[in-house]
């Protein structure tokens, strides 16, 4: 069965059509990484799998389900975690408060476990949400999203704005957690790092998949990289001061 | 003139027990909802009357709570049947409906209980005054002090130590994430709006018990509680306590010198506070 399976979505931000028949799949226990420039509609395609900008056309399917107009806490509870992009932490909460908020579906994951992962995050656990730095922010988003027991994890730009030995650590943890055997989808603009951990990836433009195959494949195809997935947006990531 | 200063006083302190009570219960609606419910003052006068019919078979303390419990109910299966509806759609919805919920609300009240004020008994353990000086400090004025207290407390510790009160101040600022993170936030809407109609029964059964009932009887609460929330700021419950507990001690400190300006005071002081500082006294806290 596969974790996730997107057939001909279209999706819209009202007139505006944003996605033009996107399909892919997320193959169980696997790490599949979707790639695309700016704008490339990369967050509004995992919008709809979430249900938080549901497709007007087309079919989402989730570990067998048809989900496509599904509220979004349906989708959650059957075993999705998301790490939205900007990692959208409850600032107002402290951090325990913040691992307090998911579903508390059954599973290996508990908040001593993800402290024992993240350890800064029981050192800041009193702290608020706002209080944290950017890598601080992203670590809590992708420990809440791991507190719902997901059977897969969607993750949305993990390493933005992050500082480069940051980005290697949420790298680290993203491969972790495939092997861990939940199946991955990592929205990535860092094309380089994100295909070393991915084994099947996707690129987008201008709201269309134009690339799909193992990533080991489209690692060594340079000049695909630096013409589809804006390996110009990566440099500039990577020259980036610390966060 | 010490005895009118502490009259004036503890009346306002009253006053302001009512306003937070209900402006709690508003400020809670609106800041998950988004929705002014306007028939607040309604589920508030219900919750009176309801006391009043259940009070011959159950006493007086079984009503006190399951009085604004029923009238919770109510507001559940309204929200659930009306309110949710008109989520996410033009303001103009939102009043529209809520102020029809008020016309019935009352109207019903009207039919079913007469238009003249209905008396609630409170139990005469309570009734009585505690001393001959200080004749305003009756046992039952103290009690709706100590009531007050013990449901803010409550309430605030369910926001906070609770996972459903951190879902819900975290649905504040981003139901969106809530839901994503696997929470149903259509029951927790519904939850949330049926804890601020509880606060408003309860509100009822107590302004019963001290002034009587009558289908307009939460009427002039409503506006002075759309202040206090203003006044503390907008999705700040600690802001909308303070905010309740200042104009209602400020109306009342009023009345001493100058009895007539009492109710213009309230908006005097929004006017200040909002000078001062645009978004409330705490209105940051829960905002940014
Ligand atoms: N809420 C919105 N309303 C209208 N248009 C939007 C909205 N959000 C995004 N868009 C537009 O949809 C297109 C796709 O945006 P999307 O955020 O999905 O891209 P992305 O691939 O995630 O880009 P980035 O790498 O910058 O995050 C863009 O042209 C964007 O301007
Ligand atoms: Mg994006």
């Amino acid at each position: 069965m596969n974790a996730i399976e997107i057939e001909g979505l279209h999706t819209y931000y009202g007139k505006s059509h944003i996605l033009h028949g996107v399909s892919l799949t997320v193959e169980e226990g696997r790490l599949t990484t979707l790639l695309g420039r700016n704008g490339a509609g990369k967050t509004t395609t995992m919008r709809s799998v979430m249900g938080l900008t549901p497709a007007r056309e087309g079919t989402v399917r989730i570990f067998g389900r048809e989900t496509t107009r599904w509220p979004s806490f349906r989708i959650a509870a059957l075993g999705v975690g998301y790490v939205p992009e900007g990692r959208r932490i409850f600032p107002n909460l402290s951090v325990e408060e913040n691992l307090k908020v998911p579903l508390e579906r059954p599973g290996p994951w508990s908040i001593p476990r993800v402290y024992e992962l993240f350890p800064r995050l029981q050192e800041r656990k009193l702290n608020r949400g706002r209080q944290l730095s950017g890598g601080e922010q992203e670590m809590l988003s992708i420990a809440r999203a791991l507190l719902l027991n997901p059977r897969v994890l969607i993750l949305d730009e993990p390493s933005q704005g992050l500082a480069p030995l940051i980005v290697r650590d949420v790298f680290r943890i993203v491969a972790e957690m495939r092997n861990e055997g939940i199946s991955v989808l990592l929205v990535e603009q860092n094309v380089r790092m994100s295909l070393e951990i991915a084994d099947y990836a996707y690129v987008l433009d201008d709201g269309m998949i134009v690339h799909a195959g193992p990533a080991a494949e489209l690692a060594r195809d340079e000049e695909r990289i630096q013409s589809l997935a804006g390996a110009t947006a990566e440099e500039w990531h990577e020259k980036e001061p610390a966060a | 003139m010490l005895q009118l200063v502490l009259f004036n006083l503890f009346n306002g302190l009253i006053i302001g027990a009512f306003y937070v009570l209900t402006a709690l219960g508003l400020s809670m609606i609106l800041n998950l909802s988004n929705v002014i419910n306007f028939a607040h003052g309604n589920f508030l006068a219900l919750g009176g009357y309801l006391a009043y019919v259940l009070i011959p078979y159950i006493g007086f303390w079984p009503a006190l709570v399951v009085s604004p419990l029923l009238t919770a109910v109510l507001g559940f299966v309204v929200e659930r049947t009306m309110i949710r509806r008109i989520y996410g759609r033009d303001p103009i919805y939102s009043l529209l409906l809520t102020f029809g919920l008020a016309f019935m609300i009352q109207d019903g009240c009207r039919y079913i209980w007469g238009v003249n004020g209905l008396p609630l008994t409170t139990p005469a353990s309570i009734s009585q005054p505690l001393s001959q000086e200080f004749f305003f400090l009756t046992g039952y004025r103290l009690f709706v002090v100590g009531i007050v207290i013990v449901a803010v407390a409550a309430l605030f510790a369910f926001l906070r130590y609770t996972r459903m009160g951190m879902r819900i101040r975290a649905g504040v600022l981003d139901l969106d994430t809530v839901s994503a993170l696997g929470i149903n936030v259509r029951l927790l809407r519904s939850l949330n709006f049926a804890f601020g109609i509880f606060l408003a029964g309860l509100a009822g059964v107590l302004a019963g018990g001290q002034i009587g009932l009558n289908p307009n009887m939460g009427d002039d609460l409503l506006l002075p509680s759309f202040v206090a929330i203003i006044v503390g700021g907008m999705g700040s419950l600690v802001g909308t306590l303070l905010g309740g507990l200042l104009i209602g001690v400020a109306a009342a400190i009023t009345t001493i010198f100058y009895a007539s300006a009492s109710q213009a005071v309230i908006y005097v002081i929004m006017a200040v506070v909002l000078l001062a500082r645009p978004r409330g006294l705490l209105g940051e806290e829960g905002l940014q």
